[in-house]
């Protein structure tokens, strides 16, 4: 079990290393349509291009997806030992939690269909659902229980302090995080906080509305919630003051040219996650 | 009661309404929305890309253009510089692409992009176009998008013409969380909230 103040990383090596140490898989009684090839295979891709996860099309994995970048980054044969445990026993103690995923759950894992890329990458399937299973917010009260097809509703849904609850018990990070799922955060001209906040040693993650972006970009903008996580990789503006973010956004680094209303409107939670201390395996 | 049996009738005749209307656009554009998918599919062949009206004028557009490692999302007024030399930049040539964009003016066609499905562990693709819907909306309820997905092969479909997954044919396929129905082999529509 993790120490409280203490963060494990691991190289991509020595991921590498045990994960081709692993001979014949065998199918698992606790995931019975997840095969364990395509597994495998999973596990090895997000090792060696972390940036292709996927959290579907029309899911409600992204904020589940975006935190899966702190592993894959910086512990990536930690996250792989204990997929493969979950995987073989059915449970694992990751960090704080014991994830321990419901009948239901394991049934679905290595099932859902229609979702692009997610369709053949079980272990990706298996990883989201068992957190979504086990974490909860009040966006999940009335739907606590899985049932097919809702990984698309409420019951995956995370909410801004679900996020940051996760990264602190599954990995033991320090989340600094401002905003919240309806008020904008705090902290001034938000392009400048967010390029001292990539100056900084951590990991920026940005919860924003979505929808926005998808509007006419003139700053004319009804109200609107959150709903979606994306890990910022940079940020810069021009002279013309138009603004390139760069982030992550699951299977792509996406590079989108935004105004600061815009960037002002979409903004709704920042947090930034830093190591307090590392324990190199 | 009446009250209620009027309701129901209301809620059935708006439903019939919009596949109706469906049949009329598709019936109205079938000729012009080929044309998009082909001229579509031929300039993504040079570079991956996707186009979607943002205004009710359909004068600005988002372009996505894809590379290997980023995928790009601009935004621009479709008469303006900018477009024609990003365009050229991704190395895609600007006419057949303003062309298109054009055609999907003259139709009200929302949007056009190219989407993953999977079958059987392989991967395939097909064009995915979007119109806004015109038909009665009751307050607070989402706008609806007619959409319209090519195959690159003809499909199976049910006895009530819903489209059906290629591996088993027993169980429907679905895209975005929608079932689609036939318009011709390989051509599938359906009425959705998701217009990408």
């Amino acid at each position: 079990m993790y120490a409280t103040d203490t963060i494990y990383t691991s190289s991509h090596n020595d991921a590498v290393k045990y994960i081709n140490s692993i001979k014949g898989l065998h199918k698992s009684s606790f995931w019975p349509n997840i095969n364990p090839e395509l597994f495998l295979k999973n596990i090895r891709d997000d090792i060696n291009t972390p940036l292709d996860l996927y959290q579907g099309s029309n899911t409600n994995f992204c904020g589940y997806a975006a935190l899966s970048y702190l592993p894959l980054n910086y512990d990536p044969l930690g996250h792989a030992l204990k997929l493969v445990t979950l995987f073989e026993k059915g449970e694992v103690q990751y960090g704080e939690e014991l994830l321990k995923p419901s009948a239901a759950v394991r049934k679905a894992a290595g099932n859902l269909k229609y979702k692009g890329g997610l369709d053949i990458r079980p272990a990706e399937q298996m990883w989201f659902l068992s957190l979504a299973d086990h974490f909860k917010s009040y966006l999940n009260f009335f739907n606590k229980n899985y049932d097919p097809g809702d990984e698309n509703k409420f019951w995956a849904a995370v909410s801004y302090g679900k996020f940051n609850r996760m990264i602190k018990k599954l990995f033991g990070y320090h989340v600094h995080a401002r905003g919240s799922d309806l008020m904008h955060p705090k902290v001034g001209d938000i392009y400048t906080y967010l390029q001292e906040q990539l100056k900084k040693d951590g990991i920026t993650i940005v919860f924003q509305n979505n929808a926005y972006l998808r509007k006419k970009n003139t700053g004319k903008l009804k109200p609107g919630f959150p709903t979606h996580f994306i890990v910022l990789l940079d940020i810069k503006k021009y002279e013309n003051d138009l603004i390139d973010i760069l982030y992550w956004d699951y299977g792509f680094r996406t590079l989108r040219q935004v105004n600061p209303a815009i960037l002002k409107k979409i903004v709704f939670g920042i947090s930034f996650i830093s190591k307090k201390n590392s324990v190199h395996d | 009661m009446i009250k209620l049996i009027l309701i129901l009738f209301m809620v059935v005749l708006v439903s019939s309404c919009a596949t109706t209307s469906m049949t009329k656009y598709y019936t109205e554009h079938h000729e012009e929305l080929e044309i998009i998918e082909q001229s579509y599919k031929e300039n993504y062949t040079h570079k991956p890309f996707a186009i979607e009206f943002n205004d009710k004028g359909y004068k600005n557009i988002f372009l996505e253009l894809l590379t290997d490692s980023i995928k790009y999302i601009y935004e621009f007024e479709v008469n303006e510089p900018r477009l024609q030399d990003t365009l050229k930049k991704f190395n895609l040539s600007p006419t057949p692409i303003k062309n298109l964009i054009t055609r999907m003016q003259s139709i009200e066609c929302k949007g056009v992009s190219m989407l993953d499905y999977y079958l059987g562990g392989k991967k395939n693709t097909l064009v995915f176009l979007s119109v806004k819907t015109k038909d009665f909306r009751w307050p607070l309820t989402p706008q609806k998008y007619y959409i319209l997905t090519y195959y690159t092969q003809p499909q199976y479909y049910d006895a009530q013409g819903r489209l059906l997954d290629g591996q088993t044919r027993k169980r429907l396929r679905e895209l975005n969380g929608d079932v689609f129905k036939r318009v011709n082999a390989r051509v599938a529509y359906t009425i959705s909230e998701h217009f990408r």
